[in-house]
């Protein structure tokens, strides 16, 4: 015969049961799978290739304004885009620079320790980087960025821990990531001085970066907006766009020979 | 060898666009984006690799020297995404190569366009995008001219 007191352990019990398997926990609620899988080029289209490595709102208005001007109609869309190109890089990037930084820039190509050394790149570019995107989920807190350029790979921590005080200093920093709705969020601090896209600026350790991903509706393009802060070369902050379509079928292939100059031509980034 | 002075009206317009051939390492160090050369050969070796891919050619010059001549493009993670596989280009082919030259005068080149010689033409890959952005572009002047 089952008593009331037991009755009512064994319906606590089975409310225990059922809310264990109705709640996932912390982790696996930040684990989802909405952008896993390849991503690589956008769109063959004139915004798509404007933002294949990134671009800017300012940018992209810009761009926008030329092609709907029947009077660049007969003007090839790449002269277009370089156009809008410099236009961003006049109005917005230069806007945002410090004074320190607006005298070095634009930094010399040919100093670039990717060219000069075959050293990868940090994370202020990596995240830019075109072509292949593998993004994966690994264990129950961590999502992995797996880029083809320079083979790089990035661990999102998605636990909701915070960035360990002695964690040192690294190229790619340290990532940790959430959702908001169906943006994923990642914040990235801890990086060592590099360089940023674009021949920029070198930035400073105290650069974070806010990634935002979403996905378009019909699942075929996933775009970043990615805000850059550094007190030390911004004095606000830069925010670049990027835009990868979704490509099952590419794969990463290995990234092992990358050669040192033979011939270099110093100043090629002044008049 | 054989210099073009022909330029086509889309590979004078790429040399505009500042992102494309330096994507993952700097481009204008080396090489001169406001002139372009061509060179006839015999293929020798083609890797394709990253992050550049790397052909090596036989050429003749006007003396009938032979010439050893390195063409430099955008690697195979570039390049698969428009369709070249490692037998897009084979050794012992006849080809007339046509990019950018280095600022020495070397005998290296960045690659932009390939003609065999059978006509048939292999392109980098911002050019073969290029037709598709030309073309969607059209889509967008038709659909403007439609709203007017």
């Amino acid at each position: 015969m089952v008593t009331n007191i037991q009755c009512g352990r064994l319906r606590l019990a089975l409310l225990a049961i059922l809310l264990l398997v109705a709640i996932p926990s912390t982790a696996t609620q930040q684990l989802r799978s909405d952008f896993e899988g390849m991503w690589s080029d956008p769109p063959h289209t004139a915004i798509g290739e404007f933002c294949f490595a990134w671009c800017t709102d300012a940018g992209i208005d810009y761009l926008n304004k030329l092609l709907d001007d029947p009077a660049n109609d007969a003007r090839p869309v790449r002269d277009l885009m370089a156009q809008a190109t410099k236009y961003q890089v006049d109005v917005y990037i230069k806007s945002v620079l410090t004074s320190e930084a607006l005298k070095a820039y634009p930094l010399d190509p040919a100093d670039d320790p990717a060219f000069l050394r075959c050293e990868p790149i940090g994370g202020a570019r990596q995240i830019f980087v075109r072509h292949q995107l593998d993004i994966r989920r690994r264990g129950n807190d961590r999502l992995e960025f797996h880029y083809g350029e320079w083979d790089a790979t990035r661990t999102i921590y998605m636990d909701g821990r915070k960035r360990p005080l002695d964690q040192p200093a690294s190229p790619l920093g340290y990532s940790l990531g959430h959702w908001e709705g169906d943006t994923l969020v990642i914040e990235t601090s801890g990086f060592t001085a590099n360089r940023l896209e674009a021949a920029i600026a070198v930035h400073s350790d105290q650069l974070r970066i806010v990634e935002r991903y979403t996905r378009s509706r019909d699942g075929k393009t996933l775009m970043l907006t990615a805000t850059m802060e550094d007190p030390k070369i911004l004095r606000a902050p830069l925010v670049f766009k990027k835009i990868w379509g979704w490509s099952p079928a590419s794969r990463i292939a290995p990234y092992k020979d990358c050669q040192l100059p033979t011939e270099i031509l110093k100043g090629t980034n002044r008049p | 060898m054989r210099h073009s002075k022909a330029l086509t009206l889309t590979i004078l317009t790429l040399m505009l666009w500042p992102n494309s051939a330096a994507a993952h390492h700097s481009f204008a160090p080396v090489y001169d984006g406001s002139r372009m050369i061509t060179v006839t050969g015999v293929v020798t070796q083609f890797r394709f690799v990253n992050p550049h891919a790397m052909m090596l050619m036989d050429v003749t010059d006007e003396s009938g020297k032979a010439v050893k001549w390195t063409v430099e493009s955008a690697g195979s993670l570039n390049l698969s995404e428009v369709g070249w596989t490692a037998d897009s280009i084979k050794a012992k082919e006849r080809v007339t190569v046509t990019g950018n030259p280095t600022h020495t005068g070397s005998q290296r080149m960045f690659f932009r366009k390939l003609v065999r010689s059978d006509g048939s033409e292999l392109l980098n890959s911002e050019l073969q995008r290029t037709k598709d952005i030309e073309e969607e572009r059209l889509q967008r002047q038709r659909a403007r001219s439609q709203q007017k």
